[in-house]
């Protein structure tokens, strides 16, 4: 049953950067969605320190359970059917953290996102960096990296993107960047000169754009 | 392995019920089983509801050296644990262990029921609970769970009477039974239609001395092909063959006169249909399978996120990915009106292979408690 899977994504002290951005954005005592919330340990956290009132969404089962023996509410459902049944604007934050690179409808679910959050959050990993695009450029193979871990054959990381990508993403679908940050060996900066080519991860905090949020 | 020990079943006696369909039930007898200890507060009972052929004996062993039915759930340090909860466990009205039910003795008559016991609901036999748990002076449950019909009782329970509870697990459940579900029952009905049980003296109908029929048999065998999935069939029984039968007696390669079957899977089912015609009333089996084909919620309230209005309780759904009978579907029907109407829904789809009665069997145990004993912590 429980097969032990390989740990595919990056191990969760390896992203407290990017998970302190994300605390950090959001207003205590507001309702939070966490799509691909592993065992809660966002979740967790933000009940702890931001008294949120949270839910997560989590395919893999071992994960459901963690959840709900953590107490986090938490829903089995697959993203990839984007989040029917989630009424619009029921909830202040969506967050989707190191999931948006393995969705096959990523588009899809991100005007899903837009439609149940005032705010939605995402967090992805770079493929600009420069030190890939250098070995793209000079082995000819798909890198390797911390942030994109397995060959292409194996990874569940099956979009390659760039901070650049991902902001034309979001005009093109409607959307409105409101707050940007880049972690740069897992230091967070609100701005950073040429993030497309430096930054490790890029998170940004969206709304929709008829919202005037 | 258990550390229940024995148990025993007691049982109430009330006045009467007024069913859904205006008669008033009466006398009425309710049958029912504790385990642990109701604390000072009263509030940490959790009321066990039990599916088509359960009954209140959940846990532990009666005097017969019999488990109970969910003994691998309800327990000291298991899911539901007895050391922290007050576990009540009830036969549903309608039954035949102890509540009344086909098998009881009319008063206008002064003879049992039989074919002419009132047609209930899952509504009334839940009313018939609500009394229970007045009668033992809780206010409100921590929780109510129960499995297929058992979950559509607990629905039941979250929808009409809100106030009286917490939470509320539904699992492998639906707020309305499908067409091929409902196409199971008529045939399993039917089966007992057919042979149905007899009286002993012919001439003297309702005697209360009667042959059984093996419609019940054959209802109960029906009954255990939708509750397993083909994984498990497949697993379990394959294709193999049996060279003895039940009894221990060999036998050639054929029918074997239709009794013992030649595919284990057919001995399977031969032995589940017996034993069940000796513990089973058919009676109560044609009314209580009426009730969950009548059981629908759509209908009664209009749409789901109507009914679901004055809930209050945390829900837990639960349903199996190999459970074609109540499919993972019908769970999320229940999930999105609960999430359209805002509630405190929690829905979890488990990846067990044993179809509908993955909730029951001890391999799917560890993972359900897990998500059990989680969830009654975090109400």
């Amino acid at each position: 049953m429980s097969e032990q899977t390989q740990e595919i994504r990056t191990p969760f002290h390896e992203f407290e950067a990017g998970f302190n951005i994300i605390i950090d954005l959001i207003t205590p005592g507001t309702r939070v969605l966490d799509l691909g919330c592993g065992s809660g340990t966002l979740l967790a956290r933000l009940r702890d320190e931001k008294d949120v009132e949270g839910c997560g969404v989590e395919l893999d089962q071992e994960k459901v359970m963690r959840c709900t023996e953590r107490g986090i509410r938490v829903m089995t459902l697959d993203l990839d059917h984007g989040l029917e049944g989630f009424p619009d604007l029921s909830y202040e934050y969506v967050v989707l953290s190191r999931t948006v690179q393995q969705l096959a409808r990523p588009e899809h679910l991100v005007r899903e996102m837009l439609r149940v959050g005032s705010k939605s959050i995402i967090a992805f990993p770079n493929f600009g960096q420069w030190k890939i695009r250098l070995e793209y450029l000079l082995t000819g193979r798909t890198p390797l990296v911390r942030t994109f871990p397995l060959p292409w054959y194996s990874s569940p990381d099956i979009h390659r993107i760039t901070i650049d990508d991902f902001r034309h993403f979001i005009s093109d679908i409607g959307g409105k960047i409101e707050r940007e940050f880049f972690i740069i060996k897992d230091e967070p900066n609100p701005s950073i000169f040429l993030p497309n080519l430096r930054a490790d991860w890029g998170c940004v905090q969206i709304s929709a754009q008829h919202s005037n949020g | 392995m258990d550390q229940m020990g024995t148990v025993s079943t007691q049982s109430i006696q009330l006045e009467g019920v007024r069913l859904q369909s205006g008669i008033y039930l009466s006398p009425l007898t309710v049958a029912y089983e504790t385990y642990g200890e109701l604390n000072e507060q009263r509030d940490n009972a959790v009321l066990v509801l039990h599916a088509l052929s359960g009954d209140a004996h959940s846990s532990g062993l009666d005097a017969d050296g019999r488990v109970g039915w969910w003994d691998g759930m309800i327990g000291p340090g298991k899911g539901i644990d007895t050391r922290k909860y007050f576990v009540i466990c009830s036969n549903c009205l309608g039954g035949c262990k102890g509540t009344t039910g086909p098998t009881s003795v009319n008063p206008a008559t002064g003879k049992p029921y039989g074919r002419s016991f009132p047609q209930i609901t899952i509504r009334d036999m839940v009313n018939v609970q609500v009394m229970l748990i007045d009668k033992l002076a809780i206010t409100k449950l921590h929780a109510v769970i129960g499995g297929s019909m058992g979950g559509m009782q607990a629905l039941e329970w979250a929808c009409g009477h809100g106030d009286r509870l917490k939470s509320a697990l539904v699992i492998a459940a639906t707020a309305r039974l499908s067409p091929q579900g409902i196409a199971f029952n008529w045939v399993s009905r039917n089966a007992i239609y057919c042979d149905p049980a007899t009286p002993v003296k012919p001439d003297e109908s309702n005697s209360g001395f009667y042959k059984p029929g093996r419609g019940l048999a054959v209802a109960r065998m029906i009954g255990h092909i939708t509750y397993l999935s083909e994984e498990t069939m497949q697993a379990k029984f394959g294709r193999k063959r049996k060279l003895r039968d039940m009894d221990g007696t060999t036998y050639s390669l054929g029918e074997n006169q239709g009794l013992g079957g030649e595919f284990e899977i057919e001995s399977y089912l031969q032995h589940k249909g017996s034993s069940f015609m000796a513990r089973f009333d058919e009676d109560s089996y044609i009314i209580i399978t009426k009730a969950i084909d009548y059981f629908d919620l759509v209908r009664e309230y209009g749409d789901l996120a109507t009914a679901f209005k004055d809930i209050t309780a945390k829900m837990l759904i639960v349903s199996f990915t190999s459970d074609w009978l109540y499919p993972t579907s019908m769970s999320l029907d229940i999930v999105r009106a609960l999430q359209a109407s805002k509630k405190h829904v929690s829905f979890v789809e488990m990846d067990l292979p044993y179809g509908h009665d993955s909730f029951l069997v001890p391999q799917g145990m560890p993972n359900m408690t897990r998500i059990v004993r989680g969830f009654l912590k975090g109400v």
